[in-house]
């Protein structure tokens, strides 16, 4: 019990820790951009967490995210309103998912292999449509999704986080998907023989996690202001680090949206804290890797103690 | 004497595989050795080949005493194993195959191709096998893949080959190649000892029988000096469960019916029926078919031909979800593999089949799948500390009983159960007979696949015997084992 904490732990010492080291840390504008920088990452890591609890992967999403945000920022150039434009970029991300989900559900391909494929193609299309070029003519009000502040003036983007977080834990264990998901990630013979439609809700997966993806290239795009065929490289790595911190399994059956978000703070704290303490970026990369081989290495720990 | 085995014992755990392994084997002969499923042959082979090591007795070889800690020492004396299930590197040649881990030494870590190829040839040659050395091993036949077993045994210099149960999963033209092999062998002054249940097939070229029943030798002698029948009463005689008698029910309404059910090349023309109220036993020796009859009638595999009517209506089953809807169920042979979710709770394993029940609108209720899990785990009689606790941590016993709870929750007709008490105690495994026929009385119509005679004997209403993917035969209730295993192991029809 003490050692399923342990994220949790990490993040609040982490967080205490900074406080006391760094005048810069407890304020205002620093705080929120931990959150604004975190969220995209975060989002993605949600949709990320039902893919590996259903013992999946997606290498894919940092382009889907690239694709999703060209899309919507492109429509958007075209006249169509604000509020249709991110919901296209949505779409756009969930038929993305919806193609990676079909492909390893009909071609009975591993999703490795799948992701890391459409990782190139999604990325390739989102160049050739662009032709290489950013969207830049977006109404100036875009820029409330990813700068805005809402209610209690708390950043809009972390309502959106809270509001996907506590829908993904509803899907996660609340809903005949999220159940179905834990038992093909767990022994996906055993669902298999249950009877369960196992092509069907792999591909429901993928698609989700495309849509929730989707949503945060539209954030990014917001934060940037620009619709950039070339955002997202290596987030596929950051938002999978997340699951994995948090306590997700890439062998399948295992993961929580809580440990996911911790997981993503985690690696925004640490990096922010960097930043304030006037580490060698550089050295942030060896920490950030250094983290996840740790995070992971006392999780087995804790399950070879458990089995046996 | 090339192998002298004397008293050798060995204990897994609780269970007692060995209680007195002996048997001594001659340079040139073919030694057959003969017992029911789980008398002992694989584990006593499993000793003299380095495999395991024995808890008590005396190994001679060449009248040295031997003790071998692994194959590696064993096959260096001059002891190989040619394996049922193939234990080669499918991608590599049959010459690399055969020299694998004995290449000639080159400084810079270089294989000579061509000259194992060349060595590989001369062997294949000396004993005019059909192989080609450059094939690829992963292209072979099952017979091919053993002739390359025998090759690298050969080569090694072994003195004593040990088949176990070689042909099982040969065609007749395949298996006839084996028997020519094994000849071959013993005009070389080689030991075969030799693994069987086709003793009709083996009478051509066995010299001599041992056979073991529960873990201890009962009888060795010159094959040419047993009847048949005299063999059959040797290998069975297994205590009968004296625990456990079910009181039969009038059978109800037919339940299942299965015409012509043919996956070639495992079952062939299978038909049968199993009515409500009814426990059919079905018998067989290990690689009849049995597992792979569940397999086609709940939709893992397609099948080629054949009809299967459930409750008088005639079922398409493509997949299993289609044999779930058809009121199917299947407690399967290997539990951890493809029954459980174990790493999940014991509440999501038992509603895995029944989800929909439990949900609305795609929502879980998750009280009602509380009360499901508790009203199952009562029925059961199940061992646990709630609803949500894992499924690792429950006993053999009680994920079966998970299993079963699962397809309770289902309520499927037509329940089918592989080896249901596998790997369980005693007391468990009455429990399991006990669920079986409280279900038998609720109406489901229940199939029982066994490899242990005894269970079949004291459970099923009926017994039918496979044998080769066929149906052998059908027997009463209270048929005796001998019935039973002459039907699966020899005979075309039984005189009654």
């Amino acid at each position: 019990m003490i050692q399923r904490l342990l994220p949790f732990a990490t993040l609040v010492a982490l967080f205490v820790g900074l406080a006391i080291a760094s005048p810069h840390f407890l304020t205002g504008p620093n705080l929120s951009t931990v959150i604004r920088q975190t969220t995209v990452i975060n989002i993605m890591a949600l949709g990320m967490t039902l893919i590996i609890i259903s013992g999946g992967i997606d290498l894919s999403v940092g382009s889907i995210l690239a694709f999703g945000g060209f899309m919507g920022t492109l429509s958007m150039q075209k006249g169509y309103s604000i509020p249709v434009a991110i919901a296209i970029g949505i779409a756009a991300g969930t038929m993305c998912g919806l193609v990676n989900g079909t492909l390893i559900t009909r071609l009975k391909v591993n999703p490795f292999i799948v992701t890391l494929g459409t990782m190139g193609i999604y990325r390739g299309v989102t160049l050739l449509i662009s032709n290489g070029l950013p969207v830049h003519e977006i109404p100036l009000k875009f820029a409330f999704l990813g700068s805005g502040t809402g209610i209690f003036d708390i950043p809009i983007v972390l309502w959106i986080l809270l509001v996907c977080a506590v829908a993904m834990h509803i899907i996660l264990e609340h809903t005949r998907l999220g159940r179905y998901a834990f038992s093909i990630g767990s022994n996906p013979d055993a669902a298999f023989y249950a009877g369960i439609p196992v092509a069907f809700n792999i591909t429901s997966v993928y698609a989700i996690a495309g849509g929730l993806t989707g949503l945060s290239g539209m954030i990014e795009a917001s934060r940037l202001m620009s619709g950039q065929p070339t955002a997202g490289q290596g987030y596929e790595l950051q938002a999978i680090a997340a699951v994995v911190i948090g306590g997700g399994s890439l062998r399948g059956g295992e993961g929580t949206v809580l440990g996911t978000l911790v997981g993503a703070f985690i690696m925004g704290l640490l990096s922010d804290g960097s930043d304030l303490l006037g580490i060698n970026p550089y050295w942030q990369q060896v920490i950030i890797g250094a983290v996840i081989i740790l995070a992971v290495w006392l999780d087995e720990v804790r399950k070879r103690r458990v089995t046996s | 004497m090339l192998l002298e085995l004397d008293c050798i014992q060995k204990r897994f755990g609780g269970v007692t595989a060995l209680r007195n392994g002996t048997c001594t084997v001659k340079a040139g002969e073919v030694h057959l050795l003969m017992g029911e499923n789980g008398a002992g042959k694989s584990t006593l082979m499993k000793i003299v080949a380095g495999m395991i090591s024995p808890d008590a007795g005396e190994i001679r070889f060449r009248g040295q005493p031997a003790r071998f800690r692994n194959p590696a020492e064993a096959a260096a004396s001059g002891i190989a194993m040619v394996h049922q299930e193939s234990l080669l590197a499918p991608h590599l040649s049959v010459a690399e195959n055969i020299f694998l881990g004995r290449e000639e030494r080159h400084p810079l870590g270089w294989i000579n191709r061509r000259e194992i190829e060349a060595r590989a040839r001369r062997i294949i040659e000396r004993h005019t096998f059909p192989l080609q050395a450059e094939a690829m091993v992963g292209k072979l036949s099952p017979a091919g893949k053993q002739m390359v077993e025998i090759c690298r045994a050969v080569e090694q210099g072994s003195s004593l080959l040990i088949f176990d149960e070689p042909t099982s999963s040969l065609t007749d033209s395949e298996t006839r190649e084996v028997f020519r092999i094994v000849q071959e062998l013993r005009l070389h002054e080689v030991g075969v000892i030799y693994i069987t249940h086709r003793l009709e097939e083996l009478r051509a070229i066995g010299d001599r029988v041992t056979v073991l029943r529960d873990g201890e030798t009962v009888h060795s002698c010159m094959l040419n000096e047993l009847t048949t029948d005299q063999l059959i009463q040797h290998m069975v005689g297994r205590a009968v469960n004296s625990l456990y008698r079910r009181e039969p029910l009038p059978p109800g309404a037919e339940m299942l019916r299965v015409k012509g059910l043919t996956r070639e090349p495992l079952l062939h023309d299978i038909s049968f029926t199993v009515h409500a109220g009814e426990i059919v036993g079905m018998a067989g020796l290990i690689g009849a078919g049995r597992t792979e009859l569940c397999r086609a009638l709940f939709g893992i595999d397609p099948i080629d031909a054949g009809e299967v009517q459930v409750g008088g209506k005639t079922v398409r089953i493509r997949n299993p979800r289609d044999a779930v809807r058809a009121g199917i169920a299947l407690v399967p042979e290997d539990r951890q593999r493809t029954g459980l979710a174990i790493d999940l709770a014991v509440a999501a394993n038992i509603t895995m089949a029944s989800l929909r029940s439990v949900s609305n609108m795609g929502f879980l209720n998750l009280r009602r799948e509380r009360l499901l899990t508790t009203e199952q785990g009562t029925r059961l009689r199940l061992k646990y500390e709630g609803p949500s606790q894992l499924a690792r941590r429950l006993s053999g016993g009680n994920q079966q009983k998970v299993v079963i709870a699962k397809w309770l929750a289902t309520n499927a007709r037509v329940i089918l159960f592989d080896e249901p008490t596998r790997g369980i105690d005693v007391g468990a495994k009455m429990e399991v007979f006990e669920t079986m026929d409280e279900l038998a009385r609720g109406g489901a119509a229940i199939l029982m696949m066994s490899s242990e005679m005894a269970e079949v004997q004291s459970v099923a209403d009926r017994i039918l015997v496979m044998r080769q993917g066929r149906i052998a035969g059908e027997l009463p209730r209270g048929a005796s084992q001998e019935d039973i295993l002459r039907l699966a192991a020899f005979e075309e029809k039984v005189a009654s």
